[in-house]
């Protein structure tokens, strides 16, 4: 087998858990478009969490 | 031509031309996957029309940073690390179409509609490829990558149905990405490419693959109302 790069598998699973954690909250906000206060609190969330991941700090999610 | 299908522990016995062809073209794949989100988040999830609109934003972003992890899983598993790209300023990005900003929403529309698709077509080079590991994460991939074309592909028209001045932003933002499609599939007559469909890594040379794609898109394009822009005004690879 070939060595794996650095973190390949860390980085795997912090992702993993990042796209689940942004799937629930758009799930959450889905079926309350017309309720603002919910779904103003999901995309709230989806923005958090895609900001984290926009800013790629590679580094500080894995250690 | 080789035909032989290729598992992640059998790389390291691989022609050094096989193992760097295919390090590059994931390298490449995972700037893509990521690539967009970098250009649309930052404006268009708080800018979306309608708070479905934003969810959406946000659900195409998760699919392609998951596309991301799984092409950075099979680059990371033969040594290749490919996470510089995470933080990779846009305008530093391997493929044109994704340096800069989407600041409006029928840039976003038919970025989905025209340049998602060309991402459907690279991810098609690889069907029945040599290596088997970037095989297997083809189908879900793709079946993502098509609801993004056709989320795009419905905003448009709904910009297009809004009135005069909506089919004349459509009609720029078709004018503006068209182009960066084309552009996208690489020169006519590359040497790389021939190894790339040498080592049985690419079905299609750059040209095939781009003429493919302007026979798909030009009658939906016209369908709609569009026109077709010059196909080469404007162009940087040709």
């Amino acid at each position: 087998m070939p060595q794996a790069a650095p973190n390949t598998e860390k980085l795997d699973d912090h992702l993993k858990a990042v796209v689940q954690a942004l799937h629930g909250a758009v799930k959450q906000g889905l079926p309350h478009v017309k309720e603002p206060e919910v779904v103003e609190k999901a995309i709230a969330d989806c923005k958090e969490i895609l900001d984290e991941i926009m800013a790629g700090k590679v580094e500080e999610w894995l250690n | 031509m080789f035909t032989d299908k290729i598992e992640a522990k059998d790389f390291d016995k691989m022609d050094p031309e096989y193992k760097e062809l295919l390090g590059h073209v994931l390298t490449i794949q995972a700037d893509c996957e990521i690539g967009g989100p970098h250009l649309y988040v930052e404006k268009m999830l708080p800018a979306a029309p309608t708070k479905l609109d934003q969810l959406i934003v946000a659900r195409t972003a998760a699919e392609e940073i998951d596309h991301f992890r799984k092409i950075a899983r099979v680059a990371g598993d033969i040594g290749v690390d490919v996470s510089f790209v995470l933080s990779q300023p846009n305008e530093k990005r391997f493929v044109d179409a994704f340096r800069g900003l989407i600041t409006t929403w029928e840039d976003n529309a038919v970025f989905g509609f025209l340049i998602d698709r060309v991402g459907r077509y690279q991810l098609e080079e690889f069907y029945d490829c040599t290596y088997l590991p970037l095989q297997r994460i083809l189908p879900a991939i793709v079946t993502e990558e098509l609801g993004h074309i056709e989320y795009g592909f419905n905003k448009t028209v709904e910009l297009i149905e809004s009135g005069d001045e909506g089919e004349a932003r459509a009609q720029r933002a078709v004018d503006f990405w068209y182009v960066r499609a084309l552009d996208m599939f690489g020169r006519t007559g590359s040497k790389r490419s021939e190894r790339y469909r040498y080592w049985g890594l690419k079905r299609r040379t750059n040209e095939q693959a781009r003429q493919d794609y302007m026979n798909e898109v030009n009658p939906i394009l016209e369908k709609i109302g569009i026109t077709i822009p010059d196909p080469l005004k404007g162009r940087r690879y040709l």
